[in-house]
């Protein structure tokens, strides 16, 4: 597994902080990229912030209430070794599904 | 009495090692580089970093930043210089990180690369393998994911290959960086991950690494296929066999040359053709393999070749890859289609 922090994004046009409202996730949860991990507050607006991955939260870098700072890490997940690169998801093994039968009389000659 | 011996050589037990694609490709790229000292590796992020599909890693710690080195964002660049250190005597093994990034070298590979040999009356070979992480499959943004074979199949002068499996990757690759034509080497992300036993000290192989083969025989009808679709289309025989039809699967590996014989071999048997790919239906590969086998099988076949595409759209970005790229039921129901036909 490696180790992967996400720094607190600037949300607006040069803000500097946010402010925790709510953690959406807890540490230990799995976190699929693009869910709602977070709800932070701005002097502009209130908004929830997707994981640009999937992963295992292992560190919520504050608490609700708690300031944070832009480009200091908001959330620390560990991810497995062979996840895909910068950008795409490892695609996941399923057992292959099914909904057409086949329905054929074959008249060999 | 000797062709016995070397029978009995061949099939002895040789050990195999569980690799990834990428682990596979990896290894063959250090092979290579060991091997010979003019092969060189370079692309956006394959030094440092190991690529961003960690098919290069730890290769420049090996061997040095002179043979395994970053470029800048600018692929016209990478190919620009594969072909001047080609010129120069070099064999390099450039990468595009992604084929929607192949783009802006087009022009390179067309213009020149494809070309020098013939324009410099043979003085001037091209022995350059361009690895290309190719189709879709892993939900990646618009760019990320694309079907070029057909536009480099297109090109004389350039050699398509795509690999299915690690195996085939291992030895398909070692193979390309051997020939000195421009081989376009199309590397399935979506099978990157995926592990199998790969025989890593028969260096020759055992089976050829010129055409098609057959990844499952069968004798009611053939799905042809390449790259990520060959997997996809073992899963649809093993489905069609719950249905008592016995599909066979060819995995045609190089898409430039293709292996006319081998496709005529096979559907001359089962007489039905299903041909299985990734990219947009108009002018995609299925059209000249259609062609081919219409041509090759036109007395034996009972029903128009079949294809089963991508669709005629941009090759769209992660959350509707599903819907573009050919699924179990879309393939199922082209399997259909071929096995109702009756001439009349």
């Amino acid at each position: 597994m490696a180790e992967i922090s996400f720094p607190l994004p600037d949300l607006g046009e040069g803000l500097l902080e946010a402010t925790v409202l709510e953690w959406l996730v807890k540490v230990g949860d799995q976190v699929e990229r693009n869910q709602p991990f977070v709800e932070v507050e701005t002097t502009k607006s209130s908004v929830e912030l997707p994981s640009p991955i999937a992963g295992i939260v292992l560190t919520l870098h504050g608490k609700p209430g708690d300031v944070v700072l832009v480009d200091r890490p908001l959330i620390t997940f560990a991810v497995a070794d062979d996840s895909a690169g910068i950008v795409g998801t490892v695609p996941q093994e399923a057992a292959p599904k099914r909904r057409v039968r086949l329905s054929v009389v074959l008249d060999e000659d | 009495m000797s062709e016995v011996l070397e029978g009995v050589r061949k099939t002895a037990p040789t050990p195999l090692v569980q690799l990834s694609m990428q682990q596979a490709i990896n290894r063959a790229l250090g092979e290579i580089l060991e091997r010979d000292d003019r092969a060189l590796i370079f692309g956006e992020d394959v030094g440092v970093l190991g690529g961003v599909f960690r098919v290069t890693d730890g290769l420049q710690q090996r061997f040095g930043a002179n043979r395994v080195f970053d470029t800048p964002l600018a692929e016209s660049g990478i190919l620009g210089t594969a072909i001047g250190l080609a010129m120069a005597g070099f064999h390099p093994i450039p990468e595009v990180q992604f084929d929607g990034f192949a783009y802006p070298a087009v022009n390179q590979i067309i213009t020149q690369l494809a070309r020098m040999n013939y324009r410099s009356r043979g003085r001037l070979p091209m022995p350059v393998t361009l690895r290309v992480p190719s189709f879709g499959g892993i939900r990646a943004p618009e760019h990320h994911g694309e079907s070029l074979e057909s536009l480099f199949a297109h090109v004389p002068g350039l050699k398509v290959v795509s690999p299915s499996n690690p195996q085939q990757a291992y030895r398909l690759l070692k193979h390309a960086a051997s020939m000195p034509d421009p081989v376009i080497f199309m590397e399935p992300k979506a099978r990157y991950w995926n592990k199998a036993a790969v025989d890593l000290t028969d260096d020759q192989g055992s089976v050829s690494l010129e055409g098609s083969v057959i990844a499952r025989p069968g004798n009611h009808a053939t799905l042809i296929a390449w790259g990520a679709m060959v997997s996809r289309c073992l899963q649809v025989a093993e489905l069609a066999a719950e249905d008592g039809i016995e599909l066979e699967v060819l995995d045609l590996r190089w898409l430039k040359p293709i292996d006319e014989a081998g496709l005529a071999a096979s559907v001359s048997r089962t007489r039905r053709a299903i041909v299985v790919h990734e990219g947009p239906r108009t002018n995609g590969l299925g059209a000249e393999v259609a062609a081919l086998v219409s041509q090759s099988c036109f007395d034996t076949l009972r029903a128009p070749v079949e294809r089963v595409t991508g669709f005629d759209v941009p090759y769209p970005s992660g959350d509707l890859e599903d819907e573009y790229i050919p699924n179990i039921d879309r393939i199922l129901f082209g399997v259909q289609r071929v096995l109702e036909y009756r001439r009349g």
